[in-house]
């Protein structure tokens, strides 16, 4: 008896529980017998309890090095440090679908702890949906994906591949694939409220906050994945519009459109085929992503190891498209708006706006993703849109978003005045104004580059002043400012979340306008004393070192940065080969932080002890597009954060609704007509 | 019937006179000025997919198809192939390098200059994108190596 076998029985368990959940739900449901739903909703901790344990079994597994398990000896082995073993749980493809069943077993496990919150006739649909999904992926790790699957067991396992073995691998691969699988929840939402015929607003509020959940996770993922790829990969940037990038991008682009459209349906109970359809997409792009991945349809840098699971995905997402479609056309006549559009300078004018630019973003880049099969089909040969493709696609499109994200905020909900547009409007326009006049004296010259450059002042100043201007009408009422700040963001807490945001996405535009216009890259071969100057940095080649460990060997060339006629520090760029992956070499980048520039420097080739060729990059402002998502992670964080916990939820919620639109009636629109 | 009851509880009056307002009078389509926003917006969409398909796309072929390629020397194009054994021929000085990739039963020089992926070796595939002229090797601009990623199983080359 192993720990393997254990597992096995957990996920059989497992899928045995999901099976009841999804039955019990629906009977439960449509017979009215809460019982039988209170079953199911236990039914769905058990799911979690024996996930819970198969993931145990298989990281125990790992840890006790139990090589006759196939996939224990296929990605570890006994010279890895114990967190690298312990991560190689998601390394390899049947254990990252254990883990996406995981964690989606504990998203629905607290989905029924706070199920009182949600309106009472959705929860057996959320319920049997989820357990739907999960039980597609038990299917899949019982059968075709087991990662509990046993061998004659070899003496050591092959290891992990090198480029894995990165502090990145602790929180990215996790990070990214809990962000796909948080989908799934506002969807089971949706597929609750058309199946239910509850098509009221009510459901909104807990999906919101759901999709606000998944929206930070998949921002910390794919941010976390970018600094990832930057420093490891060594070509100098942080995204390349590979096609495995592109999939984890396309749910977040609709997230983010559902987001915004939410606050149009809830204001004025407008949009509401356009939001279902959006977390049905969310959803139907996270599935499209994990197929596109593992099928090898798309031919990508990155290739994964195909496997049958690939026919296995594009029947699941068949199979949710067709389901989700038809119920949506089954509900579309009892859709109906509760107001109509009086004027396109109005909040929800700027919202659908938005949502269109993010919707674009998603279309082309989903276009250019699928351009190989799409070119087979149409021209009979396949052809490749590689990034110029997206950076001329997306870059105006972001411009366009950019722009409307600081005005929306400043227009009022139906119509707004030209003369208070204005009023609101004057700050924002001059400070962008001055921006676009002093860069050229600041050398910024590039006229695309300035746009981008003013365009974001205008935003940020738009969102600093809106937070400055309620900093003051709540200080006239005399609160010290400090406390008038905390205030504002404890009062109106998705209001200014929402202004942290976008504050951070116009912090990441800067970093990336700055990146992509300003990089200068220049490669030199280098003999021990010999310098090479690159934009007022001056390296000095020392040397290369060999250092031998048991399971690996490094090279590194040691070279000085000297700036402004000082030695700055001492880098070592090189490489490191593991002994079990000789013929994959994992880079080691020195990247060093001056200011908002990163010198980055990477070890392109060498010969012998006194030869290197150093390739460098100077990457102006690229530390901004981390702080930039750090911060959009706060500004999720912040509006997801419970208002109050205190009291019944519902309750709560509802009456603070209720005061808060009502305060913002009187304080917050200073001079605007709602 | 049940009332649709959206937006009631945040703003109640606006949800009884639009509720008044759909009793009396008839649906109003979009607003004209909605239209021609949507439309400026998924046109200019439309168009920047359209024209930087056009402008961007590469061909992906295979070595036998670009062998009867006429419009590969002004046009970039993308072949995929394994590098051949013993075929790799460095210049360390001008950072050039030369190397044959194979096809299925066809072959193709190729010259290269720049910096060469880490993963690259004789038996790896790789995809090159530039230009052929049928009488000199392929020049290529870019070169990648297919990096095997997080999921890769470990013995990546052999497959």
């Amino acid at each position: 008896m192993y720990f393997s076998d254990l597992g096995t029985v957990s996920l059989i368990l497992a899928l045995g529980f999901a099976l009841y959940t999804m039955i019990v739900a629906v009977i439960g449901a449509m017979r009215n017998q809460p019982q039988l739903v209170a079953s199911a909703q236990r039914s769905v901790l058990a799911v979690t309890f024996f996930l819970i344990l198969a993931s145990a079994a298989l990281i125990i597994s790992f840890l006790t090095h139990d090589f006759g398990v196939s996939y224990v000896a296929q990605h570890s082995n006994l010279a890895m440090p114990w967190y690298f073993t312990a991560a190689a749980f998601y390394g390899g493809q049947e254990g990252s679908l254990l883990y996406w069943a995981l964690t989606l077993s504990l998203f629905s496990a607290i989905f029924v702890f706070t199920a009182k919150r949600a309106p009472v006739v959705l929860i057996p649909y959320v319920v049997a949906t989820l357990m739907g999904i999960e039980t597609f992926f038990l299917i899949m790790l019982t059968t075709v994906s087991n990662p509990f699957v046993r061998i004659l067991a070899p003496s050591d396992g092959n290891g992990l591949n090198p480029l894995l073995m990165d502090p990145g691998m602790l929180v990215h691969p996790p990070m990214l694939l809990m962000g796909y699988m948080s989908f799934s929840v506002p969807f089971a939402f949706a597929v609750a409220a058309m199946v239910t015929g509850n098509l009221s607003s009510d459901w909104l509020r807990s999906i919101r906050r759901w999709t606000l959940a998944a929206w930070s996770i998949q921002t910390t993922g794919l941010v976390l994945g970018a600094w990832w790829a930057y420093h490891v990969l060594g070509w100098g940037g942080y995204w390349g519009w590979d096609p495995v990038e592109n999939a984890a991008l396309l749910p977040w682009l609709t997230a983010t459109a559902f987001l915004h459209s939410t606050m149009v349906q809830e204001r004025r109970g407008m949009l509401k085929v356009w939001n279902r359809a959006l977390v049905i997409l969310s959803f139907a792009l996270s599935i499209f992503g994990t197929f596109e991945v593992r099928s090898g349809v798309i031919s990508s840098v990155h290739s994964f190891a195909y496997s049958d699971v690939g026919s296995y995905f594009l029947v699941f997402l068949a199979i949710v498209i067709v389901f989700s479609t038809g119920l949506f056309l089954f509900r579309l006549p009892k859709l109906h708006a509760e107001q109509e559009f009086d004027s396109v300078i109005s909040r929800e004018g700027v919202f659908l706006l938005n949502n269109l630019l993010l919707v674009g973003m998603a279309f082309a880049t989903l276009w250019g993703t699928i351009f190989p099969l799409i070119s087979a089909v149409i021209r009979r040969q396949t052809m490749t849109v590689g990034p110029p493709f997206y950076d001329q696609v997306i870059g105006p499109l972001l411009a366009v978003l950019i722009l409307a994200m600081g005005v929306g905020p400043l227009l009022a909900w139906r119509r707004t005045s030209s003369a208070a547009l204005w009023r609101n409007l004057g700050v924002p326009t001059i400070i962008a104004a001055v921006c676009a006049a002093v860069l050229p004296l600041a050398g910024v010259t590039d006229i695309l580059a300035n746009i981008g450059f003013s365009l974001c002042a205008f935003t940020a100043a738009a969102s600093l002043y809106e937070l400055w201007r309620g900093m003051c009408v709540r200080h006239s009422h005399g609160e010290p400012y400090l406390l008038a700040l905390y205030m504002l963001f404890n009062r109106y807490r998705q209001r200014y979340g929402g202004y942290v945001v976008h504050l951070g996405l116009v912090l990441l535009t800067v970093g990336v306008i700055g990146s992509h216009f300003f990089q200068i890259q220049q490669d030199a071969l280098l003999k021990p004393g010999q310098d090479m100057n690159v934009a007022g940095f001056r390296l000095t080649y020392l040397g290369n070192l060999d250092t031998k460990e048991p399971d690996k060997e490094i090279i590194t060339s040691q070279l000085q940065i000297w700036h402004d006629g000082q030695l700055q520090s001492y880098i070592y760029p090189g490489r490191t080969f593991y002994h079990n992956f000789d013929d994959q070499p994992a880079s080691q980048i020195s990247i060093t932080t001056f200011g908002v520039t990163d010198l980055y420097v990477f070890l392109a080739d060498w010969t012998g002890a006194s030869q290197a060729t150093i390739r460098v990059f100077i990457n102006p402002l690229v530390p901004l597009v981390w702080y930039g998502g750090l911060l959009m992670l706060l500004g999720g964080i912040l509006c997801w954060w419970p208002v109050r916990t205190k009291r019944a939820a519902v309750r709560v919620s509802q009456t603070s609704d209720v005061s808060r639109s009502q305060k913002s009636a009187g304080i917050e629109s200073k001079g605007i007509v709602v | 019937m049940r009332p649709i009851d959206g937006g009631r509880i945040v703003q109640p009056a606006l949800t009884v006179s639009a509720e008044d307002a759909r009793s009396t009078r008839p649906r109003k389509p979009l607003p004209l000025s909605f239209l021609l926003a949507g439309i400026a917006v998924l046109g200019a969409v439309i168009y920047l997919v359209y024209a930087n398909t056009q402008a961007n796309a590469v061909y992906y072929m295979t070595v036998s198809e670009l062998k009867h390629c006429s419009v590969c020397t002004t046009q970039a194009v993308r072949v995929a192939g394994v590098v051949q054994a013993g075929s790799v021929v460095r210049d360390e000085q001008k950072q050039l390098i030369t190397f044959v990739i194979v096809d299925g039963n066809q072959t193709l020089p190729v010259t290269y200059s720049g910096v060469v992926p880490d993963i690259f070796r004789p038996g790896i595939q790789v995809v090159v994108e530039g230009y052929y002229t049928k009488v000199s090797p392929f020049l290529a601009q870019t070169l990648l190596a297919k990096c095997p990623s997080k999921f890769q199983s470990a013995t990546p080359v052999n497959q």
